[in-house]
């Protein structure tokens, strides 16, 4: 057997960092500087994401009989991967100086989580998407409750270990009642099997579809299955949950549409409607509370549960209309959602986070570059053009409307015009009102401000010149064909 | 009624007896017991099918690791057969529900799956094709089923480890 290791160059080249990372680790004396992990696990990234660059122009080919398939579509995702990972590393470098957590494994757990979503978005065999799941989702357990001295840490860590092992267990159920129906783990012969024999399936393999299906609900926080969401964003390190609400939900998104919006496609009667309801109950409850919160990190957690409803208008959508979209939606929203919780991590002060509206106020006449930043990752939260937000909204909604799924549109825009509410009120406090917090300055905390300097060029970017990243998209999603 | 049938009763018997006492055993410990019959009569169903690696991968793994580990932890907790609750959980109804659909999903399955009486089952070591497996067809699982330890074993210790106070 001729084994072909040329698509797992990205991945590998992450894990590699990984371990070189808590290995150096080792060698460095307590009370020492640890800034060198730092910087390997940044050049780490930069060189995977050479790597992914320098096989989008070859040949995209499988791996292992075909279970593992780095296509421009895994190629995509990776560097949305590699993006949130790098950005998370430099806003947490003075972070997690000051709250005492474990540099080394801090970086190290970032890097194996990142490996996992590669493999997750790559995989097409079940069973390989499954143990990618596993690796992501075993390090973001563990980093949500790296605050060691703060409670609500573990408590998060904890909340979030148990509802994943639930979702753990619904995914793996799905899988085995699939595996039963069409005797085969690799989605290629899934999907030849669905084709083969339409509508006679048994009703175990429906049955492991939709497992399958709660399973992804779980973990990107749809509303039925949501209620771990606010706790755990709110009580995990700051970069986590950015990093969390980036990359975990891009990595569980992938992994939907090329499972199931994609090779299950056949399928797609039998959820359409109940995924329906799911993205309009997702929208609104997650703008309807986020307008009750007083801390803007758990509005930003219910925020991050409406942006999950409306990627999930894409996927409603289908094949034909909504890859797309699906895919400059997620790039759009990680550039604002990580810069919102760039400026978020610059607002600790000891080992206190300071997040609340409150702490907010006046930061625009103190810190005049970040309370610029994060008042444009609000204005392109709430989609006002001509930012990354608008942009992707924008066609997200057109794919709906261009489909016939008129009502989903109209919910989508409404909801939108709700979450203006609770956006401008970050900007309302951060300029009209006084006293709150002071936020670092640039030499306090440079690296977060560089972290949040590339993502207000990345929103911005996107919201005017997009032709460049929809022309991507939209080949990224064709090379699932 | 031939000799395998009458053990292969046996062990189904013992098995859903077992299952029984787990999920209605009002008392932790017995409940913990009871499961191993359970594990055993899955071994043992296993072993009518031919698999016989999965058979002791059951018996070492299931018996041998989890069972005790899931003792231990009953006998360590404190007071843990004192506390009234009982593990019914507090929605009744949809647990109902999700039962009903799942019983309803599973008896049709046996219900309208075509089944094929069994070959006779030859009773040939598979130990060597699941390695061949493993280091063939499924190397790329294999592999990664490491990864995801080491991030585990990682994480633990990250957890678990006391705080070193300046």
């Amino acid at each position: 057997m001729d084994v072909n290791l040329v698509p797992l160059l990205p991945a590998v080249q992450v894990l590699v960092t990984a371990l070189v990372v808590t290995l150096r680790d080792l060698f460095i004396k307590d009370g020492e500087s640890r800034g060198v992990l730092a910087f390997y696990s940044l050049v780490g990234l930069g060189l995977a994401a050479a790597e992914v660059f320098f096989l989008l122009g070859g040949r995209q080919e499988g791996a292992f009989n075909d279970s593992y398939m780095l296509d421009r579509f895994a190629l995509f995702f990776a560097l949305i991967f590699i993006l949130a990972a790098a950005l998370t590393i430099l806003s947490a470098i003075d972070y997690v100086r000051q709250t005492g957590m474990r540099e080394g494994e801090f970086y190290a757990l970032i890097l194996f989580a990142t490996v996992g979503m590669i493999v997750m978005a790559a995989a097409n065999d079940l069973m390989v998407f499954f143990l990618g799941l596993e690796t992501m989702s075993i390090a973001v357990y563990v980093l949500t409750g790296m605050w060691r001295s703060n409670g609500r840490s573990s408590e998060a860590a904890m909340k979030y270990f148990l509802m994943g092992a639930f979702a753990t267990g619904f995914l793996l159920y799905g899988i085995a009642l699939i595996y039963g129906a069409t005797g085969s783990t690799n989605l290629a012969q899934i999907s030849a099997y669905l084709l083969d024999q339409p509508s006679e399936w048994p009703v175990y393999l429906i049955g492991g579809g939709f497992l399958l299906l709660i399973g992804f609900a779980f973990k990107v926080g749809a509303v039925p299955f949501h209620f771990w969401v606010p706790d755990v964003y709110e009580g995990a390190p700051t970069p986590v949950t950015g990093f969390m609400s980036v990359a975990v939900k891009a990595a569980a998104f992938a992994a939907w549409a090329r499972i199931l919006l994609y090779k299950l496609s056949p399928l797609d009667n039998d959820w359409v409607f109940p995924l329906w309801i799911i993205a309009i109950a997702t929208m609104t409850l997650g703008n309807l509370l986020a307008i009750t919160q007083h801390s803007i990190k758990r509005m930003l957690a219910y925020s991050s549960i409406a942006h999950a409803g409306y990627l999930l208008i894409p996927i409603v959508v289908g094949v034909e209309w909504g890859g797309l979209p699906l895919l400059f939606y997620l790039l759009a929203y990680s550039f604002m959602t990580l810069g919102a919780f760039a400026v978020l991590t610059s607002m600790t002060e000891g080992d206190e986070s300071k997040d609340g509206y409150s702490d907010f106020a006046g930061l625009g006449f103190k810190r005049p570059f970040l309370a610029l930043a994060m008042a444009l990752f609000m204005l392109s939260l709430a989609g006002f053009p001509p930012l990354a937000g608008f942009t992707g909204k924008f066609y997200v909604f057109r794919s709906a409307v261009l489909s016939g799924h008129l009502n989903l549109a109209i919910i989508g825009v409404l909801n939108s015009l709700l979450s203006v509410i609770f956006y401008l009120r970050v900007i309302v406090a951060m300029y009209m009102e006084e006293g709150g917090a002071a936020g670092k300055s640039f030499r306090q905390a440079p690296f977060v401000y560089i972290a949040v300097a590339i993502a207000l060029l990345g929103t911005i970017y996107l919201g005017i010149l997009p032709a460049d990243a929809l022309d991507w998209s939209r080949r990224a999603f064709g090379s699932l064909e | 009624m031939s000799v395998s049938t009458a053990v292969f009763n046996l062990i189904a018997l013992l098995l859903v007896v077992s299952a029984a006492m787990v999920a209605f055993s009002r008392n932790i410990i017995y409940s913990a017991f009871s499961l191993l019959g359970t594990f055993m009569g899955v071994a043992g169903i296993y072993i009518f099918l031919g698999a016989d690696f999965v058979a002791a991968v059951q018996l070492l793994i299931y018996v041998g690791g989890i069972l005790v580990l899931i003792l231990f932890a009953v006998m360590l907790t404190h007071r843990i057969t004192d506390v009234t609750i009982t593990n019914r959980a507090a929605g009744r109804i949809p647990a109902l529900i999700v039962v009903v659909g799942l019983v309803y999903m599973l008896i049709q399955t046996v219900r309208t799956t075509p089944w094929a009486a069994a070959k006779q089952v030859t009773f040939a070591s598979t130990t060597a094709t699941i390695g061949d497996a493993f280091l063939y067809d499924y190397l790329l699982p294999f592999e990664l089923a490491s990864l995801v330890l080491l991030a585990a074993m990682i994480g633990a210790v990250v957890l678990s480890r006391k705080e070193i106070k300046e």
